[in-house]
C-alpha cells in the first residue's frame, strides 16, 4: 500500500481538486475540510463506513447539496453547481444510491429532464424528437428492450437503474458519480454498469465509484480514497491494497476477520415454532409450506425478484393480497401486523426508512412504540419508564448518538438498522424475520448484527433472515431455503463445504 | 479539542433557534397583548375584556381539540363549518324537547359527518383534505336547505346558559381530557407516528385505518359538542352559521405553533396559545375600531409573519 497524497498535489493529470470542503447537517458535520484530486481517465473509487460523508461529498460536487465551505477545481477552474442540470452542463453527473428517476414521466423525459430546451421550438416541447433522439441513444447503448415514449412506471427496479446510467452519461461528461448503485443490481446489471464505466474511463473521463463491496471497488478502481466520520484519511492505489488495508483505513483498527459463526454440525431443536400452509401472495409467490424450528436461524435466498421479500412480508401479516395461513406454535393465526406482533412476531423490511423506522421522529418515540403497554401505568404512559427503556436498548445496540430525543432522520444507515434492531429487542421478540439486515451497512455494523443474530439464536430466539447475500447466507444460517419464481426450489443444511455456486444454481 | 468545542457550538446555535420557534407563540402573545394594550389605553386588559375574550373563543377551543388531532396525523379537516352549522341547527330543533337531547342530537350529527368523513378518506382512500372540502359543500348545502324559509331559532331557556361560567367550564373540561389523552397516554404517541410516518407506523402494529376512522368522528363529536355552546351564544341559526370557522381553526392552531404537516413535533399546547393569540388579536382589532376589511388584511399578515418564522426550514426538502 503506498500513499500518493504528495504525488496528488504536482498531478497535471487532474480533472478536480476539492479544497477543504465541508458541509454540516444542523448538528451533524457531514464532512470536515475534506480535500484531495481526481485525476482524468481514471476509476476512482470512494469508501467508508456510513456517515463517514462519502454521499455527502458526492452529492456537493453534483449539485444536490450546497457546501458550507471549500472550493472544488474542475480544469483549474473554480467550479460550483447549484443543481444538478447545471452539474451536468458543466460536465459533471451522478447514478444515485436509491432510485433517481421519477414517476408519471417517460423514459425520454427522465432522460432530459431540465434540458427539454433543445427540443423545444416556440415554447412547445417536441415529444417525437425527443423520443427520436432517445432511442437512438439507447440503441447506442444496447438498450433496445427500452422504449423511450414508455412511462418508467411500467419498468421494473433494474431497467430503471439502467435508464439512470443513460440519464447520467449520455451526454460524455467529464466525471460521473456512481454512489452505490451496484447493491440494487443483479448480476447482468452489474456487467452492463461495469462496461459503461471502463468505457468512460477509455474516454479519458473520470468515474468516481462509490460502493461498500471492498472486493468490487478493488477490482474496478485504479485510486481509491477513504472517508472515516467526515474526514479524508488516505487515498491509496488500488494494485497495492489488500481489502485488509482498506478495512484499516476505513474503521481505524484492525476488524476480526471471521464475523460470521464458526459453529457447525450444532443440531436444531425439533420444536416448530411457525408454520406456513399454502401461503401466496398474488403474483408473487405460490403455494408455500414451510416449518420453522426453535433456535434456528433460517435463511431464505434467491434472486431480488423471486418473491422472498413478499415471503417476509405474508409471514408478518403485512402483505396485501395473501392467502393461505401461517401459524405460530399455540396454533395461534397470524393475519395482521398487531396480531404477529402481539404473538411475539418481529419484522423488520428491506425498506428500513419507509417500514422499518419512523423518520421523522426521535430515537425514544421509535424504539417506545412497540412496547407502549408495558410503559403505563393503567392508561397513563410514563416518561421517566419511556426514558429508560430507550436508552436502555439504544445503549444495548450501541447506537451512536447524542441522546434518545435525537431524531431518526440524522442517523447514518448501520445505526438506523440499530435503532430497527433495538425497538424489537425491547419488545423481546421471540422470532425475528429481518429482510436484508445488513443491506447497505459497513462492516462494523454487519459485524455487530451477526454477532447479535448469534446470540438471540443461543438464547433459543428464531431468526428468519432474507438476504441477497449469499455468503451471509452460508455463513450464518442453520437451513437455506432458495426461491425460484416464488415457489420453494431448493433447500441446503448448514455445512461447511455449501458453496457460492450451489445456492446460485438454484436460484436461476 | 478545537474540533469538539466547533461541535457543540454548531449544536447551540441550532438549539437557540429550536427554543426559539418554541418560544414563539408566547412571543407572539406578548407582544399582542402589549401592543394593543397600550393602543387602548389599557381597556383591553380589564378584567371584561379578557373574560369575553375567552368566552368568545370556547367554540374555537372545542373545535380545534379535535382538528389537533386530524393534523397531528398529518390529515386537514376542512368540513368544521359545515358540522357547527347544521349540529346547531339540530340543538336548536331539539332544544324544544328536551336540553340534555340537543346536547347529544348536537353530538350525534358530528358523529355521523366525521363517521362520513372517516369512511370516505379511510375505506375509500381519498385525500382527507378533498373529502373534508366535499363534505363541507354538501353539508353546507344542508345547512342552507334547512333554513331557507327562516333561521332556526333555539328556545328561549337557552340564553340561560349564556354565562361564562357555564361556557368555560365545557371548553377548559374539553382541553383538559384533550390534553390528557394527548400527552399522557399511547394514543397521542400513535398519533403522533402516523404523521411522522404512515408506513412504519403500520409496520409498527399501528393499527392505523382504525385511529384515523375514530380520530375523525372524535373531531366530529367535538365540534357537535360546541355547536350547543354555539347555540347558546347565537340562537338562532342561519345559513351562514359556523362559515370560515375551518379556517380559524386551522389558523389558530398555525399561530399556536403547529406544523402543518403534523408529526412528532406537535404539542398539545399549540390549541390553548394559538386560539388564544387568534382571540386577542381579533379583539384588539374590533376595540381599535379598525375598518373589518383592513382588519383582515392585518390578520393575513400577522398569520404571515408567524408562519415565517415559525417554519423549520432546514427539516423541509420539499414544499407541496
Amino acid at each position: 500500500m503506498s500513499t500518493s497524497k504528495e504525488n496528488v498535489m504536482t498531478d497535471n493529470n487532474e480533472v478536480l481538486r476539492a479544497a477543504n470542503i465541508c458541509k454540516s447537517f444542523g448538528v451533524t458535520k457531514a464532512c470536515k475540510d475534506i480535500s484531495f484530486s481526481l485525476s482524468k481517465g481514471e476509476i476512482h473509487g470512494l469508501i467508508g463506513e456510513n456517515g463517514s460523508g462519502k454521499s455527502t461529498f458526492a452529492s456537493m460536487l453534483c449539485g444536490v447539496y450546497r457546501k458550507d465551505s471549500g472550493t472544488f477545481y474542475l480544469d483549474e477552474n473554480e467550479y460550483e453547481a447549484h443543481t444538478q442540470v447545471e452539474a451536468n452542463e458543466k460536465g459533471v453527473s451522478i447514478i444515485v444510491q436509491e432510485l433517481g428517476t421519477l414517476n408519471g414521466l417517460t423514459v425520454a423525459q427522465n432522460i432530459f429532464l431540465g434540458k427539454e430546451d433543445e427540443f423545444t421550438k416556440y415554447g412547445i416541447l417536441s415529444q417525437k424528437k425527443l423520443n427520436d433522439t432517445v432511442n437512438k441513444i439507447l440503441n447506442r447503448y444496447g438498450f433496445d428492450f427500452i422504449n423511450a415514449a414508455t412511462m418508467i412506471d411500467n419498468y421494473d427496479y433494474e431497467t430503471r437503474k439502467l435508464v439512470e446510467i443513460v440519464k447520467a452519461t449520455h451526454f460524455d461528461p467529464k466525471i460521473v458519480v456512481v454512489d452505490e448503485t451496484t447493491t440494487a443490481l443483479s448480476q447482468d446489471g452489474r456487467d452492463i454498469l461495469y462496461k459503461q464505466i471502463k468505457k468512460i474511463k477509455e474516454e479519458g473521463n473520470t468515474v468516481v465509484f462509490i460502493s461498500h463491496d471492498l472486493e468490487e471497488v478493488l477490482e474496478m478502481t485504479d485510486r481509491i480514497s477513504v472517508f472515516r466520520d467526515g474526514v479524508y484519511v488516505d487515498t491509496v492505489i488500488s494494485s497495492e491494497s489488500s481489502e485488509d488495508d482498506l478495512k484499516l483505513l476505513m474503521v481505524g483498527r484492525e476488524i476480526d476477520k471471521k464475523y460470521y459463526r464458526t459453529d457447525y454440525g450444532e443440531s436444531i431443536n425439533e420444536e416448530v415454532v411457525l408454520k406456513t400452509r399454502d401461503l401466496s401472495v398474488k403474483d408473487k409467490i405460490f403455494n408455500i409450506d414451510l416449518e420453522v424450528c426453535k433456535g434456528e436461524i433460517l435463511g431464505i435466498g434467491g434472486l431480488s425478484d423471486c418473491g422472498m421479500h413478499d415471503l417476509a412480508k405474508a409471514l408478518f401479516g403485512a402483505a396485501y393480497d395473501a392467502s393461505g395461513e401461517v401459524f405460530i406454535a399455540n396454533g395461534n393465526k397470524i393475519n395482521s401486523i398487531p396480531e404477529a406482533i402481539k404473538n411475539n412476531i418481529a419484522y423488520t423490511s428491506k425498506d428500513r426508512d419507509n417500514e422499518s423506522v419512523i423518520l421523522n421522529s426521535s430515537i425514544k418515540d421509535n424504539i417506545c412504540l412497540l412496547s407502549l403497554e408495558h410503559l403505563r401505568n393503567r392508561i397513563v404512559v410514563s416518561k421517566r419508564k419511556e426514558n429508560e427503556f430507550a436508552k436502555k436498548f439504544s445503549e444495548q445496540m450501541s447506537v451512536k448518538m447524542q441522546n434518545v430525543n435525537q431524531f431518526v432522520s440524522g442517523l447514518s444507515g448501520g445505526n438506523k438498522q440499530k435503532v430497527v434492531l433495538a425497538r424489537w429487542l425491547g419488545k423481546d421478540s421471540d422470532i425475528l424475520i429481518l429482510d436484508s439486515p445488513t443491506r447497505g451497512i459497513d462492516i462494523k455494523v454487519k459485524a455487530d448484527i451477526y454477532s447479535l443474530m448469534d446470540e438471540l439464536r443461543k438464547r433459543g430466539k428464531t431468526i428468519i433472515m432474507i438476504s441477497e447475500e449469499i455468503l451471509e447466507l452460508i455463513g450464518m444460517c442453520d437451513r437455506i431455503l432458495i426461491l425460484k419464481n416464488g415457489k420453494i426450489s431448493r433447500e441446503f443444511l448448514r455445512n461447511e463445504e455449501l458453496a457460492e455456486h450451489d445456492l446460485i444454481h438454484a436460484m436461476i | 479539542m478545537e474540533k469538539s468545542l466547533k461541535i457543540s457550538e454548531g449544536n447551540n446555535s441550532s438549539q437557540k433557534m429550536q427554543v426559539f420557534q418554541r418560544l414563539l407563540p408566547y412571543i407572539g402573545i406578548v407582544v399582542v397583548v402589549l401592543l394593543f394594550g397600550i393602543l387602548t389605553d389599557f381597556r383591553s386588559l380589564t378584567f371584561r375584556n379578557i373574560r369575553l375574550i375567552i368566552e368568545q373563543s370556547c367554540v374555537l377551543f372545542i373545535c380545534a381539540t379535535g382538528v389537533f388531532f386530524i393534523m397531528t396525523m398529518g390529515g386537514l379537516d376542512f368540513s368544521q363549518g359545515s358540522i357547527i352549522g347544521v349540529a346547531s341547527i339540530a340543538v336548536a330543533y331539539f332544544a324544544q324537547y328536551n336540553f340534555l337531547l340537543a346536547v347529544i342530537s348536537g353530538m350525534f350529527v358530528g358523529l355521523f359527518i366525521g363517521a362520513i368523513n372517516g369512511i370516505l378518506h379511510v375505506k375509500f382512500k381519498i385525500g382527507s383534505f378533498i373529502v373534508t372540502i366535499c363534505t363541507m359543500f354538501i353539508f353546507r348545502g344542508v345547512c342552507a336547505f334547512l333554513t331557507t324559509a327562516k333561521p332556526m331559532s333555539a328556545p328561549i331557556f337557552m340564553y340561560s346558559f349564556n354565562k361564562w361560567y357555564y361556557l368555560i367550564s365545557a371548553a377548559v373540561l374539553v382541553l383538559v381530557l384533550g390534553a390528557f389523552f394527548f400527552s399522557m397516554t399511547s394514543f397521542g404517541r400513535k398519533l403522533k407516528a402516523i404523521g411522522a410516518g404512515e408506513t412504519a407506523a403500520r409496520f409498527s402494529g399501528v393499527k392505523v385505518a382504525k385511529i384515523k376512522f375514530l380520530v375523525f368522528m372524535l373531531a366530529g363529536i367535538l365540534t357537535g359538542f360546541a355547536a350547543t355552546i354555539n347555540t347558546i351564544r347565537v340562537g338562532s341559526i342561519t345559513a351562514s352559521s359556523g362559515t370560515l370557522l375551518e379556517t380559524n381553526i386551522m389558523i389558530s392552531l398555525v399561530l399556536g405553533g403547529m406544523p402543518v404537516s403534523g408529526g412528532a413535533k406537535n404539542r398539545f399546547s399549540s390549541v390553548l396559545v394559538g386560539v388564544l393569540l387568534f382571540a386577542i388579536l381579533n379583539n384588539g382589532l374590533v376595540m381599535l375600531q379598525i375598518n373589518p376589511n383592513v382588519q383582515q388584511l392585518i390578520r393575513g399578515l400577522v398569520f404571515l409573519v408567524i408562519v415565517v418564522a415559525n417554519t423549520d426550514r432546514d427539516a423541509v426538502l420539499i414544499i407541496k
